[in-house]
């Protein structure tokens, strides 16, 4: 009797784990599968730049210009060896290109920037056209100019010069080889006030917008990744080809030290300030080599590109290239955990089916208890009510032989169940039941000494 | 088990298969066994009402009717419902007897 309870609480801490097994079994499987996803994105520390991804249209590239149709565009290069639709703003050193050109006729055909597909389509269809400019994207026969140095799109973004790029065509659509490129732009030093003016505004608000400037704000998110510790930005429009160059990176820099400037002149940016030497020219040649295309053909709004040149900064920052430290990044439990998953989850399996096992094997608390000692057992109650019939059937008589012969038929029937382990109440059942019949029995002989109880209290004392 | 994978997949056939085997299993047995001892109550009913049949002075037509009807049944060996139906008449059949002793 006092093993059954300790026996009862250990089944119960079996099952308990049993289920909690199971439970950490499909919590791991359920952690396993979700981490499944897969990435395409490489990047060595995890760079949080937004995915450079523009779309025809969704960033504001679009400008109100049109362009005439085909036949009126003919007409007018036909009447014209350089025609300059409204709005375009490409503009070159017409004497290098007149000699570039020789004796040749050359006709060209300028557009304005930001024209959609089906107007670029138009421009290109005007055959009498030996070279077409649509923004600064130069093309001409089956050829297409483009710049591959910082020099070659600083011409282009910032004044909008495509000497170099014509200059190249021609060369091109000669089948002759590359003449060298010469860089038109010519800087000067910003005047006093000049630098007073955008210097003051810096110190106020960290942005100076010069009048014409598309940059309306600096993108929030992508500066903070670019630069954690703030910049400072200055815009201008794109500069009026032929005339030099305000130069405000280096004055800037000198007066904020230790402060990332940006300055953009039109679509062209700059980089002034600490680790220029390390990033600047790498950040602008990757950047304009990725999307010197789109800017040269499209009308960018200012916000756009600077946001794209940030998040191509950010992505040069995470990248590795520097050994520069990166910001500090918690251990990804997840990615710790992952390869010991499965082995976890096989040892949940096993251990729930090792539990399993056992609780199947275990009996159901139902079945017969053999030894019982307080209650003296189900099997010695048969014992001794079958000794007790077998004494009776000596003294038996006509009257108590039926309930005698029930008795033993009902003890038979017990014996059956009790070797088939069938559940104790229904063998104590038929005990009960046998035990009133022997009852009846000895009280039909008039034997006290016979009935059940007294018999087997005497027996079993 | 060179691969994780299939560690994944086998582990989770084995507790789904576990789970089925785990309450299938003792609810089976528990039907097995109340069926067996249905049967094992019906055949004492009717061995002790055929003790009752011989020992009786008179002859019961009712208690005998009622007497086949359950050994009929027994020989048919239905479920656990005919097990105990048998042993409902085999009782009566018995109580019948002994008021007539």
């Amino acid at each position: 009797m006092a093993d059954a309870p300790v026996t009862t609480r250990r089944h119960l801490r079996h099952e308990l784990l049993r289920w909690a097994l199971l439970g950490v079994a499909v919590v791991v499987l359920v952690v396993f599968l979700l981490a499944q996803r897969q990435s395409v994105d490489v990047s060595y520390g995890r760079s949080p730049a937004a995915t450079a991804r523009i779309d025809e249209g969704s960033a504001g590239e679009l400008s109100d210009a049109s362009v005439p149709s085909v036949a009126e565009m003919t007409a007018l290069v036909a009447a014209d060896p350089v025609v300059r639709l409204p709005g375009s703003t490409a503009r070159w050193n017409e004497q290098r290109v007149r000699e570039a050109a020789g004796d040749r006729p050359v006709r060209i055909l300028v557009a304005p920037p930001g024209l959609d597909k089906a107007e670029r389509d138009r421009v290109r269809k005007v055959e009498n056209a030996t070279i077409r400019v649509i923004g600064t994207e130069v093309s001409g026969g089956i050829y297409q100019a483009v710049a591959d140095t910082l020099p070659g799109w600083r011409a282009q973004f910032a004044t909008a010069d495509v000497t170099n790029l014509l200059v190249a065509l021609l060369a091109g659509l000669r089948d002759a080889p590359d003449p060298p490129e010469h860089d038109e732009l010519r800087w000067r030093t910003p005047t006093d006030r000049e630098l007073a003016a955008v210097a003051a505004d810096l110190r106020a608000t960290g942005l100076h917008l010069a009048a014409g400037a598309t940059l309306t704000d600096v993108p929030g998110d992508a500066a903070r990744n670019a630069f954690g510790d703030g910049a400072r930005y200055v815009a201008f429009p794109a500069q009026p080809f032929g005339e030099p160059v305000p130069r405000y990176g280096p004055a800037l820099a000198e007066l904020f030290p230790g402060t990332p400037i940006v300055v953009m002149y039109g679509l062209w940016i700059e980089y002034h300030g600490p680790a220029a030497d390390d990033f600047a020219e790498l950040a602008g040649a990757s950047f304009y080599a990725q999307f010197g295309a789109r800017l040269s053909r499209y009308d960018y709004p200012q916000g756009t590109v600077l946001a794209a040149w940030l998040n191509r900064v950010t992505d040069l920052r995470y990248s590795g290239l520097f050994d520069r430290p990166l910001p500090y990044r918690p251990i990804d439990p997840l990615r710790v955990a992952l390869p010991a998953l499965p082995w976890v989850f096989a040892g949940c399996v096993a251990t729930f089916l090792i539990l399993s096992v056992r609780s199947l094997r275990r009996p159901d608390g139902v079945g017969v208890r053999r030894g019982d000692p307080g209650r003296g057992g189900t099997p010695a109650r048969l014992a001794g009510l079958t000794a007790l019939a077998v004494e009776m059937s000596l003294l038996t008589d006509a009257r108590s032989d039926p309930a005698l012969t029930r008795g033993i038929v009902k003890l038979q029937a017990a014996r059956a169940a009790l070797d088939e382990e069938l559940p104790g109440p229904h063998v104590r059942t038929l005990l009960d039941e046998a035990a009133d019949e022997l009852d009846d029995a000895a009280r039909t002989l008039g034997v006290a000494s016979y009935r059940p109880d007294l018999y087997l209290r005497g027996r079993l004392s | 088990m060179s691969h994780p994978l299939l560690v994944w997949l086998v582990g989770g056939v084995l507790l789904v298969g576990a789970g089925f085997v785990t309450a299938l299993l003792p609810r089976w047995r528990a039907r097995e066994r109340e069926h067996r001892t249905a049967w094992s109550a019906a055949r004492a009913a009717i061995d002790s009402a055929t003790v009752s049949r011989d020992a009786a002075v008179t002859r019961v037509p009712a208690a005998e009717r009622l007497l086949v009807r359950a050994e009929s049944i027994a020989a048919g060996r239905g479920g656990t419902a005919a097990a105990r139906a048998a042993a409902k008449h085999a009782r009566e059949a018995d109580r019948l007897w002994r008021t007539h002793q």
